[in-house]
């Protein structure tokens, strides 16, 4: 409990690798002893080799995921920034219109996914509408917050100082609200990849979620591990990615 | 404020009424307008159209006080075996945060190969979902407690089951609390999205039934069903948690 000094970077970023290092040893060890059966806990040697398999496959499969995840991404962002600015700008909107906003916030989408499937099809389109319902709401409401939540004083002086709205929107108010875009841009791009998964899961023809759910029906456990592990580490990547453009910005403000 | 409120109802009243004239000019197989909804939802509630509609309800609350047991237990035991000795919290839960930005859909297939497509799987997913924030608020609650405080408790003599009790509960009550909640609502979110992705029994299977069969009303209904089943768990949450807050700050 005491914290006292803390642990430095270096020794920090060593343990963890060793902790996963024996980790992994630990699974591939119960993997050969035979503690686990194979057909459904592979060992880590078994699924390194199912990439090999895979990969040319997956690789093709994930492009398409990603491709949607993008078009749903860019829509997200734009209607969520943009939605979350006016909401968060203007007291009237935001007292209006906010228990709706929690509330749909709340619902879990997985509702409306047949519906979605019923009226767009089978193609990219319910991916991408379902990857913006994810995507929206998280954004929305985190940049609504950042707009109410901005130091008033700045504003005063700016104003004072005679700085028109349009100057005092660019100088003060698109910097200060940064942080919360770029927080709602890290969460969104989780959710609406989620989104357009999900639907490829349920009822997609291609994608990397309808490759997943085929290699579990299939009980080919070693190929599913590893395209598991592909989106993963590509998920992860994206996250820590966006978070150190993040700090980098903070530095630059 | 009533101004305010007058508002509100405009807007709920302006979608539903575009809502009707909207749906109501389009295919009645894919749009529902609210006028169809109201008689659904009676027969849907009236048990004419899915007798068996209080078993499937029975099965999805039961995943969900399964999965929600396991996820906070777990969650709290691996919390605090990693937050309270001396700076493995700081190593492990980069990890944690790590784990959680995956989309966590994509486990779902593989708990699929494991427990198949009865109800554990859905429990598993309920857990996997509902288990983070649990564990990550332990976490981040633990790193809150200020160092001062158990060094001055420490002082005056109090073993560390006394400094657990009196210094780290208390101060990681709010964040736990919040926790536990966001958990809960996780965990109703992951059964649903596993019986809607598959599944034999439950709200969801019976929510994929009805529109695999086209009877979008009955859908719209069952749907509406299950979204009041979800705000109603978060209401009463967001109770417990009032309570449980005054509580704690009554008693610290």
């Amino acid at each position: 409990m005491d914290r006292g000094r803390r642990v430095s970077p270096g020794r920090r970023r060593l343990l963890q690798a060793v902790s996963i290092g024996v980790l992994v040893a630990a699974w591939e060890l119960a993997a050969r002893a035979g503690w686990v059966d194979p057909l459904f806990v592979p060992a880590p040697s078994a699924v390194a080799g199912a990439f090999r398999v895979i990969g040319p496959e997956a690789a093709g499969v994930l492009g398409e995921t990603l491709g949607k995840t993008l078009v749903a991404y860019a829509l997200a962002v734009a209607l969520g920034v943009g939605a979350g600015l006016l909401i968060g700008g203007v007291r009237y909107l935001h007292d209006v219109l906010n228990p709706f906003l929690v509330a749909l916030y709340a619902m879990p989408k997985i509702l409306i996914l047949p519906w979605i499937l019923l009226a767009f099809g089978l193609a990219a389109t319910p991916a991408v509408v379902y990857g913006v319902l994810q995507g929206f709401f998280p954004i929305c409401l985190l940049v609504a917050g950042g707009v109410r939540d901005i130091d008033r004083t700045p504003l005063l002086v700016a104003r004072s100082m005679g700085a028109t709205s349009w100057q005092l929107y660019c100088k003060v108010v698109l910097p200060a609200v940064l942080p919360a875009v770029l927080a709602g841009m890290r969460l969104g791009i989780v959710f609406c990849l989620l989104g357009v998964l999900v639907v490829e899961m349920f009822g997609g023809i291609r994608g990397m979620g309808f490759l997943l759910v085929s290699l579990a029906n299939a009980f080919r456990a070693p190929e599913l591990f590893a395209a598991t592990a592909l989106v993963s580490v590509l998920s992860v990547g994206v996250v820590l990615g966006l978070e150190r453009l993040n700090r980098r910005l903070g530095h630059w403000r | 404020m009533r101004r305010i409120v007058l508002a509100r109802i405009a807007v709920l009243a302006g979608l539903l009424g575009g809502w009707e004239l909207w749906a109501s000019r389009r295919d009645p197989l894919l749009y529902v307008p609210p006028s169809r909804v109201w008689p659904a939802l009676g027969r849907v509630l009236g048990l004419d159209a899915y007798p068996t509609l209080v078993t499937h309800f029975g099965v999805t609350a039961l995943e969900v006080i399964v999965a929600y047991v396991l996820a906070v237990g777990l969650g709290l035991a691996l919390g605090f075996a990693l937050g309270l000795p001396r700076h493995v919290g700081e190593i492990y839960e980069p990890i944690l945060s790590a784990l959680y930005a995956i989309p966590s859909v994509v486990w779902y297939p593989s708990l699929m190969l494991f427990f198949g497509l009865g109800p554990a799987s859905k429990i598993a997913f309920g857990v996997l979902l509902g288990f983070f924030p649990v564990v990550l608020a332990v976490l981040a609650g633990i790193r809150s407690v200020d160092p001062h405080l158990l060094t001055v408790a420490r002082g005056f003599g109090a073993g560390p089951g006394t400094c657990f009790v009196k210094v780290v509960l208390p101060a990681i009550t709010a964040t736990l609390l919040a926790g536990l909640r966001a958990g809960l609502a996780l965990c109703v979110v992951g059964v649903l999205v596993g019986e809607i992705l598959g599944a034999r029994r439950g709200l969801g299977y019976l929510i994929n039934y009805a529109y695999g069969l086209f009877r979008t009303a009955d859908y719209v209904a069952l749907a509406l069903l299950a979204l009041v089943l979800v705000l109603v768990i978060d209401g009463a949450a967001a109770w417990a948690e009032g309570r449980a807050r005054r509580w704690t700050e009554g008693a610290a």
